[in-house]
């Protein structure tokens, strides 16, 4: 059983706990402390079924199990059937730049904040196996070629914040649902409006103040999400290389944002648009005015 | 290439992020949460039928995508109904279908039987739960019963979710069965309506009164079967279509009207209880389109309805809601329909033709129009419940189909107009 720790805020009651490698909030309206720790083990122990079911530091999780049975075809479960089938709308309407495939890349690029580039030999090498193209999915089935690798680092946090949400509305009547926001490291989503109308003040981590949340947004309802890359680059003759990679190419996206948070209906869609943003490059402010949704963009 | 990266592709990743996350959370448990509906409706015809309708139905959610669905309605109705006899310069006198007791109808007055009272009570409940990942079944069943009405059914569907939960095809098929019990039993086709005043007791006239009437009870069967696609177009569009079919077999006279015989100068001559087949299939092919304009949502349908009686229907319904202020919102509605008549409907039988093999003068298979005209006001209330208020105004403009009228008919309003208002308060809680 994960760690949880509750205690009073302003005018809200507030869960902690530590789960996929983000620090973990659960915020309530009400005062009732009681109510707040039930509703954080729910929500830890669901963030690490999730957890535990698509990481890939586990090699007994779902997904380490997938990796390894690449070369055959493989049952999928429900749950997991849909996540790969969002990945792979992800993936045709990114026009390719959102691939769940391209975590193999991470062999070639270690962004410690040093200036060691990989090279493009070592790039040649992997590229071959890279590509969703490349696999075969069908409802409750999937080919994933030898020698691939599928990643769920770019959604299994988003999911989870809204499979959590999801679970923590579960538990009241429609007329009874408190305001309740899950807060997973920045990504973040709130089940309604405050009965009095204010709003959830909530910090953006400012990519150039480390660890100061400068820009606090606003939230009523709905979901945020942040992709940037305030703590993971290279840095080489003057160039800033994010930790946003280009799938097709091997390079990291240059003239990216540093950071760009998205507003939608769920954190799953947030997530997918702001990393889909980044990609982008120079063209992310652009990408995101088509998008019809509230951004927040660090140049 | 790059065209095609700014486009906008959050519509489409929205609708698929929320496939994702369609399914139920996996871990921990679910309260029971009950929805309930409630709502009173009150019909008022010019100078004809009243109603008032209490509505009550609740939705349970038992997790997991189970629900128990109950339904409860209660209406009363009282007030005057058109027998479907003609009206005359003179005044007519009528015989209550139960065969006591008799009413007069002034001169040029359409007749109406002004003792038509009745109290319906329907009890329905249903279970819908999904059977396996996309598919989702309901079953369920229904009691209605009236002073002389009996209706009990059944009813099941299935349902198949494709193409990542855009697309949804279902099936469904009831069946019921349906006791008419009218009081002083059921008349015999085109039984005459007997007058006490013609007989020298109440003894003869029971007697011949009797002799009309061949059976306590008739029964009707029917089942329908539905077809169904619904496919969501857009974030802000869904489309459905379906087709019916309804296949009916027993009696479906109506035991308390009538067709009036005239003589060549339109003068009544006798009134003869009506007569229709005892079996009936209408088809429908209906066409729903629910769209988001721009914070408005609007609700687009049309029906197309044929049936073996060559009674032809089109239904056009029209309703836009719009918000009017952060809490209210209004939402106009239009709904017109028009008909064709029953190939067996006359508005009065001619004395000098044979008896046809059925004859019904019941306006409402006649052919018609009807509008519909209405507004609903509603809000959400603290607490997420809902309260709205209803009013429509219901015309129904039957029409002349053919028929001269001789005589005397030509001087009378045969295709009689019917206003009616609806009021209707209801409350989600």
């Amino acid at each position: 059983m994960t760690d949880v720790a509750v205690s009073r805020g302003k005018n809200c009651t507030l869960g902690q706990f530590s789960a996929m490698a983000s620090p973990c909030e659960i915020l309530l309206e009400t005062a009732d402390m009681t109510l707040c720790r039930e509703l954080t083990l729910l929500a830890a122990a669901e963030a690490e079924r999730i957890e535990q079911k698509y990481s890939r530091y586990r090699t007994d999780s779902v997904l380490s199990q997938l990796n390894q049975g690449a070369g055959q075809w493989q049952q999928l479960d429900d749950e997991t059937a849909q996540l790969l089938t969002f990945a792979n709308t992800c993936y045709q309407l990114s026009d390719g730049l959102f691939d769940i495939s391209s975590g193999i890349l991470r062999r070639a690029w270690q962004f410690d904040g040093s200036d060691r580039l990989a090279s493009q030999a070592q790039l040649a090498a992997l590229l071959p196996h890279i590509g969703w193209h490349q696999v075969q999915l069908k409802p409750k089935q999937i080919l994933l070629p030898a020698g691939m690798e599928l990643d769920l680092g770019g959604i299994a946090k988003e999911y989870a914040v809204d499979k959590v949400l999801q679970l923590l509305r579960a538990q009241f009547t429609p007329s009874s649902l408190p305001s309740i926001v899950v807060n997973f490291g920045g990504d973040m989503h709130c089940s309604r409006p405050r009965h009095d109308g204010s709003l959830w003040h909530i910090g953006i981590e400012n990519p150039g103040l480390v660890d100061h949340a400068i820009s606090a947004v606003g939230l009523t309802t709905g979901a945020l999400a942040t992709s940037g890359d305030s703590r993971r680059f290279l840095l080489k003759d003057g160039v800033r290389y994010s930790h946003i990679l280009n799938p097709k190419t091997g390079w990291p996206v240059t003239d990216a944002p540093r950071s760009v948070t998205v507003a939608a209906p769920n954190c799953l869609l947030a997530g997918m648009l702001a990393t889909t943003a980044l990609l982008q490059g120079a063209s992310a402010e652009a990408f995101l005015q088509a998008q019809g949704l509230k951004y927040w963009l660090v140049a | 290439m790059q065209l095609k990266q700014l486009a906008n592709i959050s519509a489409a990743l929205a609708a698929a992020s929320c496939a994702v996350l369609g399914q139920d959370a996996q871990a921990g448990t679910v309260l029971d949460d009950w929805q309930f509906n409630s709502a009173i409706l009150l019909y008022n015809e010019t100078d004809r039928v009243s109603a008032g309708e209490a509505i009550l139905s609740a939705r349970g959610d038992f997790g997991d995508d189970k629900y128990l669905n109950l339904g409860l309605v209660v209406d009363a109705l009282t007030g005057a109904s058109a027998t479907g006899a003609v009206a005359q310069p003179g005044v007519q006198s009528f015989t209550r279908p139960s065969g006591k007791g008799s009413y007069d109808v002034a001169p040029g007055d359409t007749p109406l039987d002004d003792t038509f009272h009745d109290t319906r009570v329907q009890l329905d409940a249903s279970w819908e739960q999904p059977l396996a990942p996309n598919w989702r079944v309901s079953g369920g069943g229904h009691l209605s019963k009236e002073y002389d009405y009996l209706s009990l059914g059944v009813n099941g569907s299935v349902a198949r979710d494709f193409n990542q939960k855009n697309t949804t095809v279902s099936m469904g098929l009831a069946y019921s069965h349906d006791t008419i019990s009218p009081e002083g039993g059921v008349a015999s086709g085109f039984a005459p309506m007997l007058l006490r005043s013609n007989f020298a007791d109440d003894d003869s006239y029971q007697a011949a009164f009797d002799a009309t009437r061949d059976r306590a009870d008739d029964t009707k069967d029917t089942v329908d079967m539905l077809l169904g696609l619904t496919q969501v177009i857009n974030r802000d569009w869904l489309m459905q279509f379906n087709y019916s079919l309804s296949m009916a077999d027993g009696y479906m006279t109506d035991p308390f009207k009538l067709v009036s015989v005239v003589n060549s100068n339109g003068e009544v001559q006798q009134n003869l209880y009506e007569s229709r087949p005892d079996k009936r299939t209408k088809h429908s092919v209906y066409w729903q389109n629910k769209l988001h304009l721009g914070g408005t949502y609007l609700d687009a349908s049309y029906r197309y309805m044929w049936d073996d009686w060559e009674l032809k229907s089109h239904t056009a319904d029209v309703k836009w809601r719009f918000p009017v202020s952060e809490q209210w919102y209004v939402e106009p509605q239009l709904r017109y329909y028009q008909q064709s008549a029953a190939e067996f409907y006359l508005p009065f039988l001619q004395q000098s033709d044979s008896l046809p093999q059925y004859a019904s003068a019941d306006y409402r298979i006649g052919k018609m129009s009807t509008y519909t005209l209405g507004a609903k006001f509603g809000t959400k209330l603290a607490a997420g419940n809902e309260l709205s208020f209803r009013i429509a105004l219901y015309q129904q403009n039957p029409e002349q189909d053919g028929a001269d009228a001789p005589g005397v008919l030509a001087n009378v309003d045969l295709y009689e107009k019917v206003t009616a208002v609806m009021a209707q308060v209801s409350y989600s809680f």
